[in-house]
């Protein structure tokens, strides 16, 4: 082996060695930057990506969703439904949720969707389902009640775009 | 798409929805009978599989590099251990396909670059040695390596969920006392290099338990602050913009470094006692979010080093070497001189931009180049380049670490994905800084590069525990509100 060689040798393995950083690097940039922002046009909402698309979870996914594109594990609702769940006040205030076709639980147990710890709230105390398209909002028989809009739910109400939705300390709407 | 917005889950802005497997309910609309789950794309494992090959390819090529530098040839064999190596890793890779899909897809990569690395740079000593079949302690290394890897793959496949690990909080804090305590057992204990935190029988199957210690420490740690930090952060009196604890709370601050303070009298080994000590005061730092915590435990070690590097000899000849390596007095002194530190600076040296090459340098000069030095050996070969490109790994590692810790959704798994990556990088940071003279030179092992079984197992099951961590953040991505 002449020297020569072995200097070239030596430059290729340090080439590579610093592309495999630079190739990891690159694949976490997401991390660094930032996510990327997509604009959902409304008449198009099935075919732009949820918010979910980002996590491809590892839940058992609807039969339905076998023909939308594999990289979407819950497709958002049809028609021009909630897409989100921000929390507008509270200790997380500005949290985002992604819906999806789940029901969602509210409670201070640990199986619940959205956990909210305080003095105010109970073990199971809200569900929202997604029914005929629309978001129906049920209490769960909780102490301190949830309120629509600032009135207690008894029976379980729609619950329409943009209506506060209080439970314990922590309000919350559903946005497009 | 080719972002990956989602390597870790989720931004605290952006949770998924419950997993549905999780509720007691079926989902709105029930897959029809026959189709019992839809299998995913893989993306992350994809991602990772392409990032392994690449890991391997590298791993290869510093073997082959190291025979053609330092015989002239290149000789199957090793290469063939190396390759048994990589099928134990795609193991790995393939047992989280199954078992930890939503993993973070770097951890196994990197570590397996770091693995080979140290591999080829300890068959380079073994060359210049003239060290063969199970003298050589690359083979050793390899050996040991799969062996890490196996429990890895135990641990991620035993340990379904972090959360188990909170329910023997105490249990692990007892085990790391057990192991801490093993090596000062008489006839089990074995003294070497003045440092007594081997055990082993006669010279066989050597252990340092030490290592295994830091990962219950970090699990008891983390247990015990979820349980109990809010006595130590609520209370207390403000004085000098900083909220000071109570004198009562102070208790376990003192018994870990009082825990520490014995390491260094009893076991004569000044790194374990800042590693162990570090790595309490950090996660105390990051579930109580006090800097009060910060400023008085370091006040605390510097205080119990200088009283150390006063009265114990070992301690103050390694402060004299750092101060003054190249006096003729130092320099020669034997025991405790600074000869080895000053061996390194020189091969450092050598080694220049780009490294002299693999097996083309003379590392073997510097005493125990395989082990404490081997970051000396490898920035030699592969010169600031190189040296740099391990660091920025090392980052990355770490990184990770961090972000896995910030992405959980439990108090429990963030602290102990904090502690678990801190701990490496500590530990990189006592070597690394010791080797190039930026703190005191101490005895501790450079994770996954060092010849040893002990770190490699340890360090493996951390990578594990990290890889599980990652897993479980993304399967139970649930909104917290804690009022």
């Amino acid at each position: 082996m002449s020297e020569l060689t072995l200097l070239v040798l030596q430059l290729g393995f340090l080439l590579l060695l610093w592309a495999f950083i630079f190739s990891i690097v690159y694949a976490l940039r997401s991390d660094l930057f930032g996510q990327r922002v997509r604009k959902l046009q409304p008449e198009s909402a099935a075919a732009a990506p949820s918010p979910a698309a980002a996590f491809p979870a590892a839940a058992p996914v609807a039969a339905a969703a076998a023909t939308a594109p594999v990289s979407r594990p819950t497709t958002p609702p049809a028609g021009d439904g909630p897409l989100r769940l921000v929390i507008t006040s509270g200790q997380k205030a500005g949290t985002e949720f992604p819906l999806g076709r789940d029901e969602i639980t509210i409670g201070r147990s640990s199986d619940s969707a959205i956990i909210i710890r305080d003095d105010y709230t109970s073990t199971h105390h809200a569900r929202m389902m997604l029914w005929n398209g629309q978001w129906m909002l049920q209490d769960l028989d909780s102490t301190n009640g949830t309120f629509l809009n600032g009135a207690r739910v008894t029976v379980p109400v729609q619950i329409p775009l943009g209506a506060t939705i209080k439970v314990g300390a922590t309000t919350f709407e559903l946005r497009r | 798409m080719s972002d990956f917005d989602g390597l870790i889950g989720q931004t605290p802005s952006a949770p998924t929805p419950t997993a549905q497997a999780s509720s007691a309910q079926p989902p709105a609309s029930t897959p029809p009978a026959g189709i019992r789950r839809i299998r995913m794309p893989q993306r992350l494992r994809n991602l990772e599989f392409w990032l392994l090959l690449m890991a391997c390819l590298i791993n290869a090529a510093s073997i082959v590099l190291v025979q053609l530098g330092a015989l002239g040839r290149v000789d199957t064999q090793l290469v063939l251990l190396g390759a048994g190596l990589s099928v134990l890793v795609f193991g790995l890779h393939i047992a989280m396909r199954f078992v930890a899909r939503d993993a973070d897809p770097f951890l196994l990569p990197i570590a397996t670059v770091l693995n080979g690395l140290g591999i080829a740079m300890i068959y380079r000593i073994d060359i210049a040695d003239g060290d063969s079949g199970w003298q050589s302690a690359a083979v050793r290394q390899i050996v040991w390596s799969a062996i890490a890897i196996i429990c890895a793959i135990a641990t991620i496949l035993l340990i379904r969920n972090h959360r188990v690990l909170f329910r023997y909080t105490y249990v692990a804090g007892f085990v790391a006392i057990i192991l801490l305590m093993l090596p000062l057992v008489p006839g089990l204990g074995q003294n070497r290099g003045g440092a007594r935190v081997w055990i082993g029988i006669g010279d066989i199957a050597t252990f340092q338990p030490g290592e295994i210690a830091k990962i219950a420490l970090a699990v008891f740690f983390a247990g015990y602050l979820v349980r109990n930090r809010d006595s130590l952060s609520m209370v207390g009196k403000q004085f000098l913009g900083m909220r000071f604890p109570r004198a009562r709370d102070l208790g376990p601050l003192l018994i870990v470094w009082a825990l520490s303070m014995s390491v260094i009298v009893f076991q004569r080994d000044l790194g374990t006692a800042l590693l162990y000590f570090g790595l309490f005061l950090v996660m105390l730092y990051v579930a109580t979010s006090r800097l009060s915590w910060v400023v008085l435990g370091l006040s605390l070690f510097l205080a119990g080093a200088l009283i150390a590097s006063q009265t114990l000899d070992y301690v103050n000849n390694r402060f004299q070497n750092w101060l003054d390596p190249l006096s003729d007095a130092r320099y020669n002194a034997d025991p405790g001189g600074s000869y080895q530190l000053v061996q390194g600076l020189f091969g450092l040296a050598n080694g220049g931009l780009i490294g002299t090459g693999w097996g083309q340098g003379s590392p073997e000069l510097t005493p125990v180049p395989q082990s404490d030095y081997i970051i000396a050996s490898l920035g030699e070969e592969l010169g600031l380049a190189g040296l740099f490109a391990i660091l920025a790994l090392y980052v990355l590692l770490v990184a990770r670490g961090f972000r896995i810790g910030f992405a959980g959704q439990d108090d429990f798994g963030k602290l102990l994905g904090v502690g678990l990556a801190f701990v490496i990088a500590l530990q990189v940071f006592i070597v690394v800084g010791g080797v190039t003279r930026v703190i005191p030179l101490t005895g501790l092992t450079t994770p996954f590069l060092a010849a040893g079984g002990s770190s490699l197992v340890a360090n493996w099951i951390i990578i594990a525990l990290l890889l599980r961590l990652s897993d479980t953040v993304r399967n139970h991505p649930r909104l917290v509100i804690d009022g």
